[in-house]
């Protein structure tokens, strides 16, 4: 078949799969897979090119990590955080909020941002109820938190996973340069909180008082184990960032950690835990998407893109990074930015076959990563988090429409966004 | 098998008088044992009491009006059945008894016992034929009458046998207060909900109330253990006049047909874990079934 006519063809069934995905007419897992397995009945590309473009790296590293986590918060250890740190704020709800934010984004930087959102989330409904506010602000700012969170680690996020395994960059090399402009994001997202919320929220003394009466020490039930885990996850973490030298394969670290911890924990439900636990949607949202975007690279559709993207920058990298910042920020406000992120990593690569020296492929690579997690606030749709968040509480009655949540996420992605850029054009030209 | 040809004349007999329960297990007993001299060994022990010992575990009398008492006896091989139709009837716990049938039987041959109480129920819930053997004059009247009926034993029982008929039931438009107090006065823990036709429409537990002060984030927490109380829970009752059942029954849930046999209804208790199923025909509610039951009627008979 004619090589244009492969492509045109190529990108209808990608066209077709993501509005399936963003409008979620269909399960975006089945999504992905019919397209991805389209591509191959339509004969765009054969069989053997999608299954070699399956990046198992990324999907074992998700598995382990699934499996860490689901023993990390049996433990209780998250829970005890939130409740301890409610309490060190004496029930103030300004504080709270404040200390939920940070908590949040700490936790979604080495849970993900979903799993910190699942946990937490009906934690502070609990407490807000007890104290009598409404959870709307709560829930928003946390959801932003777990947003800004994810995208400081390369485990935080899913695009920062997709990321990390499609370049040569480590963990150490995302906490080095991702880490401190979300520090920096998120000591100024405190500030707007307190400015936005200082005069909005008060509770009463009685009401604080029952928030106080909380036994968190209850939580922690299995000391060894907690002790275990938190010591695996240590390691896990120190030999992820020596991985440059150590050449193990970041799947491999997770796998072992995930797997040492079943055995050590739930031996007698192993089962249970890989059918609960382990988040096979995901795995084979990922696992379609692959072999999707496999179809736009052989077609040639994404070296098309690159050369549009390389044209309209006159192949500079500053205005390059630029347009991937804010063109992945507002894309991931309104897609899932997983889906976006899939399709960009080969047109970036594509890209560093042009502009090859490191020091200006770097920025380009954070440019996407940053755009594309902290993008994800922009709507209440713009990443998993947030739609599990607004799930989480219409399940409780209480409804945040499309604009409540934008009204205060708005200025928290602009910030981020902002801060970004100025990162960016500072530090790496 | 005809239950007609399970039956011996000389052990069926028609009381006029007013008599005591005891009374009259001691007449059949004495029938039993003066026609079956294969059953002598087995006379000589003290039957009465261990039949009247038995009853006091469970009740042997159902609410139709008849009364299946029973006893296993070791070396009987056979299945020996007496019966009284009394014209005075008795008082069994507040239950009404006009029909007395004792049955010897030995430790083999449950099955068959099962399938002749399953028999002698269905006959009692029918109206017309107790009328007609209430009238007869003799037992081979009653065993005359019952193979013109073609009245067969081993047909399976089924639920409709052993269910709780015409049970407590709510309507939706109730509130929460009304439920809590029929709950509490007849200790039940569901009521099945249906519309004054006694239509079928769901049915709410007892964890339905509790779930009223539960909400659903707490139920998404992990771990609830450092929480050691929680208003909304406690002050439930403040909510019984505002909340309605309608808001919170559930309509989806699995029911049986009178028909289901025991082994199903078993079958899906265990399966859902679930320790009791409205019964509905059609789309009306006729009965409970509870494991409890099946438990006393069919493991203990």
């Amino acid at each position: 078949m004619n090589p244009s006519l492969l492509m045109i063809a190529a990108l209808v069934i990608f066209a077709a799969t993501y509005i399936f995905i963003i409008t979620e007419w269909i399960n975006k897992m089945l999504a992905a897979l019919i397209g991805g397995f389209l591509v191959v009945l339509t004969g765009i590309v054969n069989q053997e090119v999608v299954f070699e473009a399956i990046d198992w790296n990324v999907i074992f590293f998700l598995i382990g990590m699934m499996l860490v986590i689901s023993v990390l918060r049996k433990t209780g250890i998250f829970m005890f955080v939130a409740i301890k740190s409610a309490k060190l704020a004496r029930g103030n709800p300004l504080t709270i909020m404040m200390m939920m934010f940070m908590v949040t984004a700490f936790s979604s930087a080495f849970l993900g941002s979903v799993t910190s959102i699942m946990i937490l989330i009906p934690i502070v409904m609990l407490i807000s109820h007890e104290l009598k506010i409404g959870p709307i602000p709560f829930i928003v700012t946390m959801v932003i938190a777990s947003n800004m969170g994810g995208a400081a680690t390369m485990v935080g996020d899913p695009p920062n996973i997709l990321i990390g395994s499609a370049t040569n960059y480590n963990f150490i090399d995302f906490i080095l340069n991702l880490t401190p402009p979300v520090i920096i994001i998120t000591l100024i997202s405190l500030l707007l909180i307190f400015v936005m919320y200082r005069k909005k929220i008060r509770a009463t003394l009685r009401d604080r008082a029952k928030l106080m009466s909380y036994k968190e020490k209850n939580l922690v039930k299995d000391k060894r184990l907690l002790i275990i885990t938190l010591t695996t996850v240590l390691v896990m973490l120190v030999t992820l960032a020596m991985d440059s030298v150590l050449h193990i394969g970041t799947a491999t670290i997770a796998m072992s950690a995930g797997l040492f911890l079943l055995i050590i924990s739930s031996r007698q439900q192993v089962e249970q835990v890989l059918v609960s636990d382990v988040d096979w949607v995901t795995i084979f949202f990922f696992i379609g998407l692959f072999m999707i975007v496999e179809s736009l690279v052989k077609t040639g559709f994404i070296d098309g893109l690159a050369n549009q993207v390389m044209t309209s920058t006159r192949g500079e990298a500053r205005p390059t990074a630029m347009a991937i910042l804010w063109l992945s920020g507002v894309f991931s406000a309104f897609v899932d930015n997983v889906p976006f992120v899939a399709t960009l990593i080969p047109m970036v690569q594509k890209i560093g076959t042009v502009i090859t020296q490191k020091s200006l492929i770097d920025p380009i690579w954070w440019s996407l990563s940053l755009g594309a997690c902290l993008g994800g606030n922009g709507t209440l749709i713009g990443a998993s988090a947030n739609v599990v968040a607004v799930g989480i509480a219409r399940h409780n009655g209480v409804r945040i429409s499309f604009w409540e949540f934008v009204k205060i996420s708005a200025s928290f992605t602009l910030l981020s966004l902002v801060v970004s850029s100025i990162y960016i054009l500072v530090r790496y030209f | 098998m005809l239950l007609a040809n399970l039956l011996d004349a000389k052990t069926i007999t028609f009381e006029s008088r007013s008599v005591t329960r005891e009374q009259v297990y001691q007449d059949l007993i004495d029938r039993i044992c003066s026609h079956n001299k294969h059953a002598s060994p087995v006379c000589e022990k003290p039957i009465l009491e261990a039949i009247l010992e038995r009853e006091k575990e469970s009740s042997m009398a159902y609410p139709s009006g008849i009364a299946i008492p029973h006893i296993r006896l070791e070396n009987l091989e056979d299945t020996i059945i007496a019966m009284t139709f009394l014209e005075n009837p008795i008082d069994y716990e507040g239950v009404e008894i006009n029909w007395m049938v004792l049955i010897f039987t030995d430790k083999s041959s449950s099955k068959l016992y099962l399938n002749i109480v399953s028999a002698l129920l269905k006959l009692s819930l029918d109206a017309e034929a107790m009328q007609e053997l209430h009238a007869q004059k003799d037992g081979s009247g009653v065993i005359n009458y019952l193979r013109k009926k073609n009245i067969e034993v081993g047909k399976d029982i089924c639920i409709a046998d052993i269910m709780i008929m015409d049970p407590v039931s709510i309507s939706p438009e109730s509130p929460l207060s009304v439920l809590d107090s029929l709950m509490n006065e007849h200790k039940i823990s569901i009521i099945p909900v249906v519309d004054d036709q006694k239509h079928f429409l769901g049915e709410v537990t007892i964890l339905d109330v509790l779930k009223v002060g539960v909400p659903d984030y707490l139920m998404m927490i992990d771990d609830l253990a450092f929480l050691r109380s929680y208003e909304p829970l406690e002050s439930l009752f403040e909510q019984e006049d505002k909340i309605l059942v309608r808001e919170i029954m559930r309509s989806d849930v699995k029911t049986l047909s009178p028909g289901t046999s025991i082994i199903e209804a078993v079958y899906h208790m265990i399966h859902k874990r679930q320790r009791f199923f409205c019964v509905v025909e059609g789309d009306v509610l006729v009965g409970i079934i509870t494991a409890m039951d099946i438990f006393r009627k069919v493991i203990k008979a």
